[in-house]
C-alpha cells in the first residue's frame, strides 16, 4: 500500500534530497510537498488548488518556514480534531533544547535532527521510513482522500 | 411724667406748692380775721341789744320808782329811781358809742336821749311836786303827765332799733359766711393743688434720692471690686499718695515690694522707699513736681526694702485733681524689675544652652549667675561659686577689667565678640589651670551694671598651639614634605595639627581648623575609628599601610564631597597618644576605577556578542555547506566512474573540502558552544563523564584497539556535557596520534593539596615537543600535517576554554616519542572531598 506523506520543506535542496533518499530506500511513498506553513495548512485542510490533495498519513515538518513557520503549523494541526490524529515528525537542522522541547509540548510525534553528512541523512529517512510505513500502526484513514 | 421732672422743675415746683399754701394760709387768715369781725359785730349787735333793753329797763325802773314814791312818799323809793337814771345814762352813752358809726341808730339814740331827757325832766318835776304840793298833786300830775306816752314810743325807738341791729346782723353773717365759704373752697382747692404739686416733687425727688442711692450704692460696689482689684495686685504696689508724699492707702502688693507694713507706713512721706541719696537729692520731691506738673510721670529707679536690700522698680505716677483743678493727691503703681520671673527663666534656659561657660558677675567681682557649663569647666557646684568673688576661678585679669569697664561705654563693651576675646588663665576647684578666652558684654540689671562673661576652654587650641610650637622643629619639614594632606587628631577628636595639604584638600586655613572637631572635615567614620583604636593595640594601629587604608567621605569647607582613603598610625606625644591621618584624595582614582568596570562591562558585552555570532554563523554556515557537502557526494556516489579520471578527482577534492568544512564548523560550533551554552556548575562524577566519553569514542577505541584505563575518579564541580567534551578530546587526541601499536591511555586524578584536583590523561603517543606546549592550546594550532592526522586544531582549543571555564587551567607533560600527559585541575566538589 502506497502512503501519503506530506514533506513541509522550503529548501529545495532539501526537497530534492529527501525525495532521492526516499527513492533509494525503495519505499513505497507519495510524497507530497509544501514549500511554507500556509501552503501546508492549505493541503490538510484541501483549500485553494488543493481541494484534491490526499490526507497524509504522516507529515515530516521543517520548523524553519517562511510565511507560518513549523512551530504554527504543528499548532494548528494538534488543535483541529480531524488533523491531529496525523503523525507529525519534525525534522529540522535545530538542535536547540527549546525546540525540542517546545515541539513535544505541542504534542509532535517525533523530533529528528537532519544530519549534516548525505549517509546519515539516508539512515534517517531509511529508518523514517521503517518506522512509520512498516513498523508502526498508522491511524485509519477515516476520512482520507 | 413725674421721672421727666428736672431739679429746676422740682425746685419750680416746690415754689409753686409753697406760694400756693401761702395764698392758701392768706385765705386762712383772712377768715380768721373774718370770722373775729362776725364775732365783735355779734357781741356789738347783742351789747347793743343789751344796752337798749337795759335803758328801757331804766326807764321803766324810772317810772316804777317815782309812782312809788308818789304813792307813798318815802324817800327809799327814790334810790332805784336814781340808780336807774345813772344806769340809763350810762347805756345810752354806750349804746350811742356802739351806733356811732350808724347814721340810722344816731338818729333813733338822738330821739331815745330826747324822749330820756323829756322823762328825767317830768320825773324831776314830779318828786318835787310830791315834796312840796304832796301826793295829790303829784298824783295829779302823774295823770296828767305824758309819761305813758313817752314811756310807748320810748320802747317803739327801742325795738325800732333792736331790729336794725338784728338786721345789720344778719347781713353781717350773711356776708362773713359768704366769705367764709369762699374761703373754705379756696382752702380746699389751695390745699390740694399744693399737696399734689408737693406729692408731685416729693415723688420726685424722692425718685431722684432712690436713684442717688442708687449710684451711690454702685460706687461703693467699684470702689469695693477696686479695692479687691487693687488688693489682688501682687505684682504691682500700688499707692495713693496725698499731696504732699504722704502715703494714704496701698496694696499687699506693696507690702510685698516694700517688706513694710501698712501700720509702718501709714500717713507717713513716700519718700522713706528712696535710698538716702536720693533723698538727699531731693529726688522724690522731684517726682512730685513733675507729677504735678505734667498729670503724669514714669520713673526707673532704685529704692530700699525694710530690710535695706535694694531693688529696680519702674513706676508710674499720676496726679489726682478735684474738679477744680485743685492737686487732691496721687496715684503710684510700680513693678518691681528684679522680680521677672518670667524673663528669667527665659534668660535662664538661654545661659544654659550657650556652649560656653556663662557667668554673671556683678560690679563687685561677685559671681550671681552661672550656667552648667561653668560648673563642669571649673569642677565647682553652682552653690559654691554663687556670691564668691570671681578672682576665685579667674585669679587675675577679670576683676580688673569689670572696673575698666566702667570707664568704657556701653557700646564699646557691647562691640567686644568672643573672637577677639581676652585670653586669661582660669583656675579649677582642684587648683589645675587652664587658659580660657572670655567675652565680656554688659548686662543692665535693678542691681546695676552686671557684666556676662562667655568663657571659652582654649586648652586644646592652645595645647594644638603649644605642640605645633614644639614640634615645629622636628616635624614640620616632614610634615609639610609628605604628599598626603596630614591631620593629627587627639583621643578628643580634636585636630592638633595639619600640613598645607591638607589646608588645600580641605579648603580651609590653618587656623580655621586647628581645635576643630575632626567631623567637621571627614564626618563620618574617622571619629569613631579614634575610639575603636583605643581598643586595638598600637602595634595594629602601626601596622595600617596606606594601602590598606579605609575610604571614607571628607568634607570640604564649601560643602562639596569627595572620596578618601584614610591611614592611621599613633603618635605617642606628651598630651597622650595622637592619632596622625595620612589622607590621600582618591577621587581620580575612584574615578578610574568607575571607568575601568565600564570597560570590562563594555569588553564583555563584547566578548558576548562576538561568542554569539561565531555561534550563529558557524550554524547558518552549516546550513549551505550541508547541501554542498550533500550533493557532492551523490555526485560522487552515483556519477563516480562513469565521468572521466578528472572529474572523479575533481568531485574527491570537492568531497573532501566539504567534510573537512562540515568538521571545522562543528568545531568552531563546539568552541563558541563552551562560552554561550555552557550551563551551571554542579556537583559531577568526573567518572561518568569520562564514561560517556569512552562510549562517544567507541568507534575509535575499536578501530584502533586502543586500551584505556582509569583510576577511580573524584566528583568535582563541573557541566557534565563540558566534562564528558574535555575527556573525550583528551583522549581522542591521546588515541589519534600514535605512531603503530596499541594505544595506551590512562586517566588519573589526584589532590593538589587544595581543594582541587589534579587530572592526568597519559599516553604512549608521539609526544610533543615542550616548544609547543603553549601552543597546542591555541585556536587552529596544528602540529603535523593533514595527510598525516586529520584534525581542525580547535579541539584543545576546547580543552582549555572548558577548564577555564571551570576556574582550573590545562597544561601539558611530554618528552618528544615518550607519550604525553595532559593535566587538568578543576575544584572538587564541596559536600566530599
Amino acid at each position: 500500500m502506497t502512503l501519503e506523506v506530506l514533506l513541509v520543506e522550503d529548501s529545495p535542496g532539501d526537497v530534492r534530497l529527501t525525495r532521492e533518499a526516499f527513492r533509494d530506500a525503495k519505499t513505497n511513498i507519495n510524497l507530497h510537498v509544501a514549500t511554507d506553513g500556509v501552503a501546508a495548512m492549505a493541503f490538510l485542510r484541501h483549500e485553494g488548488d488543493h481541494s484534491q490533495a490526499p490526507r497524509p498519513d504522516f507529515i515530516l515538518l521543517d520548523l524553519n518556514l517562511p510565511k507560518m513557520d513549523g512551530r504554527e503549523v504543528l499548532a494548528h494541526i494538534k488543535e483541529d480534531d480531524d488533523l491531529k490524529t496525523i503523525p507529525t515528525i519534525i525534522l529540522t537542522t535545530s538542535e536547540a533544547e527549546v525546540d525540542i522541547l517546545k515541539s513535544y509540548q505541542l504534542q509532535a510525534n517525533c523530533y529528528i535532527n537532519k544530519p549534516v553528512q548525505l549517509e546519515a541523512f539516508e539512515a534517517i529517512v531509511k529508518s523514517v521510513n521503517y518506522f512509520w510505513a512498516t513498523t508502526a500502526k498508522l491511524p485509519p484513514r477515516a476520512n482520507g482522500g | 411724667m413725674i421721672r421727666f421732672l428736672t431739679k429746676r422743675t422740682v425746685q419750680f415746683a416746690f415754689g409753686a406748692a409753697i406760694a400756693i399754701l401761702l395764698i392758701v394760709a392768706g385765705f386762712a387768715y383772712r377768715s380768721i380775721v373774718i370770722s373775729g369781725e362776725n364775732g365783735r359785730w355779734v357781741q356789738h349787735t347783742h351789747e347793743v341789744l343789751e344796752n337798749l333793753q337795759d335803758m328801757q329797763f331804766a326807764l321803766e325802773t324810772v317810772s316804777s320808782s317815782i309812782r312809788g314814791y308818789v304813792l307813798t312818799g318815802e324817800e327809799t323809793y327814790l334810790d332805784p329811781y336814781r340808780a336807774a337814771r345813772v344806769s340809763l345814762e350810762q347805756h345810752t352813752a354806750a349804746v350811742g358809742e356802739l351806733t356811732s358809726d350808724n347814721p340810722a341808730q344816731r338818729e333813733n339814740m338822738l330821739a331815745l336821749e330826747r324822749l330820756a331827757a323829756g322823762r328825767m325832766g317830768r320825773a324831776d318835776e314830779i318828786i318835787d311836786l310830791r315834796r312840796n304840793q304832796g301826793p295829790s298833786a303829784a298824783s295829779e300830775a302823774l295823770r296828767v303827765g305824758p309819761g305813758l306816752r313817752v314811756g310807748v314810743e320810748y320802747r317803739a325807738v327801742i325795738g325800732r332799733m333792736q331790729d336794725e341791729e338784728r338786721r345789720l346782723l344778719a347781713l353781717r353773717l350773711a356776708d362773713a359766711q359768704r366769705s367764709t365759704s369762699q374761703i373754705k373752697i379756696t382752702l380746699i382747692l389751695g390745699t390740694f393743688v399744693g399737696l399734689l404739686i408737693t406729692v408731685a416733687a416729693g415723688l420726685s425727688v424722692q425718685r431722684d434720692n432712690s436713684r442717688r442711692e442708687t449710684a451711690e450704692g454702685a460706687l461703693q460696689e467699684s470702689e469695693r471690686k477696686y479695692r479687691m482689684l487693687v488688693d489682688g495686685v501682687k505684682d504691682y504696689a500700688i499707692l495713693m499718695l496725698g499731696p504732699q508724699g504722704e502715703i494714704r492707702s496701698w496694696n499687699p502688693g506693696a507690702e510685698r515690694m516694700t517688706g513694710c507694713t501698712w501700720e509702718e507706713v501709714a500717713g507717713q512721706n513716700f519718700s522713706r522707699f528712696f535710698s538716702a541719696d536720693d533723698v538727699n537729692l531731693g529726688r522724690p520731691g522731684e517726682i512730685l513736681r513733675k507729677t504735678a506738673e505734667s498729670g503724669q510721670y514714669e520713673e526707673q529707679g532704685m529704692r530700699v526694702r525694710k530690710d535695706g536690700t535694694r531693688y529696680q522698680i519702674r513706676t508710674t505716677f499720676t496726679a489726682s485733681r478735684d474738679p477744680a483743678g485743685n492737686l487732691r493727691g496721687f496715684s503710684v503703681i510700680s513693678r518691681d524689675l528684679t522680680e521677672n520671673k518670667e524673663s528669667e527663666t527665659k534668660y535662664r534656659g538661654l545661659l544654659e544652652a550657650a556652649p560656653d561657660a556663662m557667668v554673671v558677675v556683678n560690679q563687685g567681682g561677685e559671681i550671681v549667675l552661672l550656667n552648667v557649663q561653668a560648673e563642669k569647666q571649673f569642677g565647682y557646684r553652682r552653690d559654691e561659686l554663687l556670691g564668691q568673688k570671681v578672682t576665685n576661678i579667674i585669679p587675675i585679669g577679670f576683676a580688673e577689667r569689670l572696673i575698666a569697664d566702667d570707664l568704657r561705654s556701653t557700646e564699646d563693651a557691647s562691640a567686644q565678640q568672643i573672637g577677639t576675646g581676652i585670653e586669661l588663665i582660669a583656675e579649677r576647684k582642684d587648683g589645675s589651670e587652664f587658659p580660657i578666652e572670655i567675652m565680656l558684654s554688659p548686662l543692665q540689671s535693678p542691681e546695676g551694671t552686671l557684666v556676662t562673661a562667655a568663657i571659652r576652654d582654649i586648652s586644646v587650641r592652645k595645647a594644638a598651639e603649644t605642640h605645633l610650637s614644639q614640634m615645629e622643629g622636628r616635624y614640620r619639614g616632614l610634615l609639610e614634605a609628605a604628599p598626603d594632606a596630614m591631620v593629627v587628631v587627639n583621643q578628643g577628636g580634636e585636630i592638633v595639627l595639619l600640613n598645607v595639604q591638607a589646608e588645600k584638600q580641605f579648603g580651609y586655613r590653618r587656623d580655621e581648623l586647628l581645635g576643630q572637631k575632626v567631623t567637621n572635615i571627614i564626618p563620618i567614620g574617622f571619629a569613631e575609628r579614634l575610639i575603636a583604636d583605643d581598643l586595638r593595640s598600637t602595634e595594629d594601629a602601626s601596622a595600617q599601610q596606606i594601602g590598606t587604608g579605609i575610604e571614607l567621605i571628607a568634607e570640604r569647607k564649601d560643602g562639596s564631597e569627595f572620596p578618601i582613603e584614610i591611614m592611621l598610625s599613633p603618635l605617642q606625644s606628651p598630651e597622650g597618644t595622637l592619632v596622625t591621618a595620612a589622607i590621600r584624595d582618591i577621587s581620580v582614582r575612584k574615578a578610574a576605577a568607575v571607568v575601568l568596570l565600564q570597560k570590562v562591562d563594555e569588553l564583555n558585552r563584547s566578548n558576548e556578542e562576538l561568542g554569539q555570532f561565531a555561534y550563529i554563523a558557524s550554524h547558518d554556515l552549516q546550513e549551505p555547506l550541508r547541501m554542498v557537502a550533500s550533493y557532492t557526494q551523490l555526485l560522487s556516489r552515483r556519477y563516480k566512474g562513469k565521468l572521466d579520471a578528472d572529474a572523479d578527482e575533481f568531485i574527491a577534492f570537492a568531497v573532501d573540502g566539504a567534510s573537512r568544512m562540515q568538521r571545522l564548523i562543528q568545531d568552531l560550533l563546539a568552541y563558541s558552544r563552551v562560552g554561550t551554552k555552557g550551563r551551571e556548575l554542579l556537583e559531577t562524577s568526573s567518572e561518568d563523564a569520562l564514561q560517556q566519553a569512552l562510549t562517544n569514542l567507541r568507534g575509535a577505541i575499536e578501530e584502533s584497539s586502543a586500551v584505556v584505563t582509569h583510576d577511580p575518579l573524584p566528583p568535582v564541580m563541573a557541566d557534565d556535557m563540558q566534562l564528558t567534551q574535555l575527556f573525550q578530546n583528551l583522549v581522542g587526541n591521546a588515541i589519534k596520534y600514535q605512531k603503530s601499536g596499541v594505544p595506551r591511555v590512562h586517566i588519573s586524578a589526584a589532590r593538589n593539596g587544595g581543594k582541587q584536583w589534579d587530572f592526568a590523561v597519559k599516553d604512549n603517543g608521539l609526544g610533543i615537543d615542550p616548544q609547543y606546549f603553549e601552543r597546542i592550546f591555541g585556536m587552529f594550532q596544528r602540529l603535523h600535517k593533514r595527510d598525516e592526522f586529520a584534525g581542525t586544531g580547535i579541539g584543545l582549543a576546547i580543552c582549555k576554554k572548558i577548564v577555564e571555564r571551570h576556574g582550573g587551567h590545562i597544561w601539558v607533560e611530554s618528552k618528544q616519542g615518550q607519550g604525553s600527559t595532559f593535566r587538568f585541575a578543576l575544584a572538587g566538589s564541596q559536600a566530599k572531598s
